[in-house]
């Protein structure tokens, strides 16, 4: 556990699918070097195999007694999915556009397919996920190098490309699979939380363009902050498969708003709920819910009364009021140590092992 | 009674490996060895000496695909030979390996791993009884290793600062020749070999060397379903002086079967004799122990299996404590000693304590050293000791 915590609140009632998302961290980190096949941040639909494909299936994170669990690393071609140029430069000779590749899988591959018949009792909804910056992250345990760290300074979990020789059993002990290898460097790459903003105190770029405004971005143990009041003062944030056993970060409003089911005569079934129970306690653990309740509560008081504190917080009526950073705080830790924040591990640059100045390569 | 047939047909293995694997006697020449190759002449004269990788099983990983890959392998023979003029020494190494794992010949993609090998040199082999921590040196007693994998074409992070030259290529907004130009600039800042020099004070310590120091040569070439590796350094550098008689250590990995990082072969330390040196070395490395190892399994099967798993006895609970299975094979007598009498003298940072963390195989005082959690075995008879070391020198797998 880092001394302070980031934390990112998703509210899935709001999330449109639209992948701004994804494609602001593609343009701002993953365009290039090696990193082209990976998202860092994506969005999927659920019910659905997800990226990497059937990734819940994948193993890794922690059983029961705190033992690290085997996983396996997903193939580029047919769970990750190969990004594909197209024959531009053919077409001026005649030729057909067509990719370069046969592709079988993507990141949104199966967007909207979702489960059950339509109209009556089809439904789908998309869960945004990127690095969960986990309290205990199994990408750090599975690592024999010491390559991974948790900064203290703000929870946030980074690989030290310095030490990182691209062993790959991060991959593995990820139960999210959001840590990604590079074959262009020979090493493990993941979210950076885009820490070089956050430490100006601008929020992630995942965050910052969400067009829906769903995602509010502070540090946990700050009473003032949007997450702090969502998830431990409402307590109507849940993180995702709590039950991986590595205490993720990022945490979602479930969903809490569909339409009711119909009858073979396209009737309304009075009370039904579209989106099962089970499936969202398969995500977000039992407490979900209550605080499916809790969240439909508020909504009829905001409705009812014109008060509530989460559906105040929920609506984001203000786009800056979304997100609690301290540039300041990032200025301070940097005078204390006195140098230049960087995002590397230190523990191993004070030349103990090496004559090299880390100045000098990094 | 089955038992016990294991053990004598284990025993009979080691025998014959055993003299298999005395020392690498290295031949003095006056030629330039820096760029010898593969296929240089000057390796026909040069004596081979056959070796014997084992699988390093001590501990795991969590991959289950290279898991289940590596389950059942065996032992793997190599032959080194090594040649040395004033300044520098070269050794080849052959071992058999049918499938060719190189970015040449596969894609490098998210789950492709490469055939590779290393050599590993102590910095302080003074005391022949007391050689550094084979899994990569120990505190206070770092290793140098050499790697070398068969890779081409790798990249640094920053691209050496290029940041215009990290564009993907359809990003580059350049066409035909163009494109061809901008591609051959980006290729350009690629790095030919994968080598790497590393120095570790035990395994997960283990530190690039990236200031220049360190430098070796090394070349790779897969032939009729075997490498033939060559690796070329300094007699002496910043970090160590190879004199007299030295130990070294080899690791080969197959990609194949997704060997990476600890999931690989590796020999124990091995003597290499300089010409005129003395036998001290390669005596205190080949050294058997005098007990009876059918009477030191009984004694191990009632002592050390509560936490020790070995061949045919996996009573211990997983990840409690080292896996036995092949310690004789990459082990010297004395450090097998040294493990049984006083654990907490070769406590190695080990595997990432936060895999399993209730079973920790040592303590972290506030003075950052380490302790082992396994109890000294001091109390014990010198004889049963002996038969207990005996046994442990038998528990290794054979080479086919």
């Amino acid at each position: 556990m880092a001394k302070r915590q980031l934390a990112m609140v998703m509210d899935l009632n709001k999330c449109i699918g639209c992948q701004t998302c994804t494609v602001s961290c593609k343009t701002q980190w993953t365009n290039r070097n090696g990193r082209e096949y990976m998202y860092w941040n994506n969005v999927e639909t659920y019910p659905g195999k997800g990226y990497p494909k059937d990734w819940r299936d994948a193993g890794g994170g922690f059983d029961a007694a705190g033992n690290l669990k085997k996983g396996e690393i997903p193939n580029l071609q047919s769970d990750y999915g190969v990004p594909w140029d197209y024959n531009f430069a053919d077409l001026q000779n005649g030729e057909q556009w067509s990719p370069g590749e046969d592709p079988t899988w993507g990141p949104n591959w199966d967007e909207d397919e979702g489960a059950g018949d339509f109209p009556n009792d089809n439904y789908f909804f998309y869960i945004p996920r990127i690095c969960n910056h986990c309290d205990n992250p199994g990408c750090l345990s599975a690592c024999p190098r010491d390559a991974i760290f948790k900064r203290d300074e703000d929870g946030v979990v980074l690989v030290d490309l310095d030490r990182c020789q691209g062993y790959r059993y991060c991959i593995a002990g990820c139960p999210y699979k959001k840590i990604y290898f590079n074959p262009k460097i020979s090493k493990s790459e993941k979210c950076i939380l885009c820490f070089p903003r956050i430490e100006k105190g601008l929020p992630p770029a995942c965050a910052h363009q969400c067009v829906g405004r769903i995602r509010f971005v502070g540090f946990l143990d700050d009473e003032d902050s949007q997450v702090h009041k969502l998830v431990k003062k409402h307590k109507v944030a849940l993180p995702l498969n709590e039950n991986y056993g590595t205490g993720p970060n990022i945490f979602y409003i479930p969903p809490t708003e569909a339409p009711p089911k119909f009858d073979a005569n396209g009737n309304v079934i009075e009370g039904s709920e579209r989106v099962p129970m089970k499936e969202l306690e398969s995500l977000f653990g039992p407490e979900v819910k209550d605080v499916v309740k809790k969240v439909r509560a508020e909504k009829e008081k905001k409705t009812k009364t014109g008060k509530s504190e989460v559906m105040d917080l929920l609506i984001a009526y203000q786009h800056q009021n979304m997100f609690r950073l301290d540039q300041d705080y990032y200025a301070d830790v940097a005078k204390e140590k006195g140098k230049k924040l960087a995002p590397i591990d230190n523990r191993y640059s004070a030349g103990k092992f090496t004559k090299m100045s880390f100045k000098a390569v990094h | 009674m089955k038992r016990l047939t294991t053990a004598i047909t284990t025993l009979a293995v080691a025998a014959t490996s055993a003299a298999a694997s005395s020392y690498i006697n290295a031949a003095k020449v006056d030629t330039d060895v820096t760029a010898v190759g593969t296929q240089s002449q000057i390796w026909q004269d040069a004596e081979a000496t056959q070796v014997i990788m084992q699988p390093q099983k001590t501990i795991s990983f969590i991959d289950a695909n290279a898991n289940k890959a590596n389950k059942n392998n065996g032992a793997k023979k190599a032959w080194v030979k090594a040649i040395y003029n004033d300044e520098n020494i070269a050794f080849r190494v052959r071992w058999n390996d049918p499938s060719y794992d190189s970015d040449k010949a596969k894609a490098s993609v998210t789950d492709f791993y490469p055939d590779g090998f290393a050599m590993q040199f102590a910095t302080d082999y003074s005391d022949p009884q007391s050689l550094p921590y084979i899994g990569m040196g120990q505190p206070g007693s770092p290793v140098i290793v050499h790697l070398q994998k068969a890779l081409s074409k790798t990249y640094e992070p920053n691209g050496m600062g290029k940041v215009d030259m990290q564009v993907d290529p359809s990003n580059a907004n350049k066409f035909e020749q163009n494109l061809d130009e901008f591609n051959e600039k980006v290729d350009a800042l690629a790095k030919e070999k994968y080598q790497r020099s590393f120095i570790a004070e035990g395994f997960r310590s283990t530190t690039e060397i990236k200031d220049g120091t360190g430098k070796f040569h090394s070349n790779m070439r897969h032939s009729d379903g075997q490498w033939y590796a060559t690796l070329t350094r300094p007699l002496s550098d910043d970090y160590l002086t190879l004199e007299d008689s030295f130990p070294v250590a080899i690791a080969a990995w197959d990609g194949e079967k997704l060997n990476r990082d600890g999931l690989k072969h590796i020999t124990g330390w091995t003597a290499v004799k300089l010409e005129n040196s003395s036998d001290e070395l390669a005596e205190a490395i080949n050294a058997k122990s005098t007990g009876d190892p059918a009477a030191g399994k009984k004694e191990f099967d009632a002592q050390c299996t509560a936490c020790h798993r070995y061949p045919g006895n996996d009573s211990a609970q997983p990840y409690a404590a080292p896996v036995l299975d092949n310690i004789g094979g990459y082990s010297t007598l004395e450090y097998l000693r040294d493990s049984m009498m006083e654990p907490s003298k070769v406590v190695v940072p080990g595997y990432n304590r936060n895999q399993h963390p209730n079973n920790p195989w040592y303590t972290v005082g506030e003075d950052g050293e380490r302790a082992s959690t396994m109890p000294g075995y001091v109390w014990m008879s010198e004889d049963k000791i002996e038969d207990i070391l005996a046994f442990l020198q038998t528990l290794k797998k054979e080479a086919k």
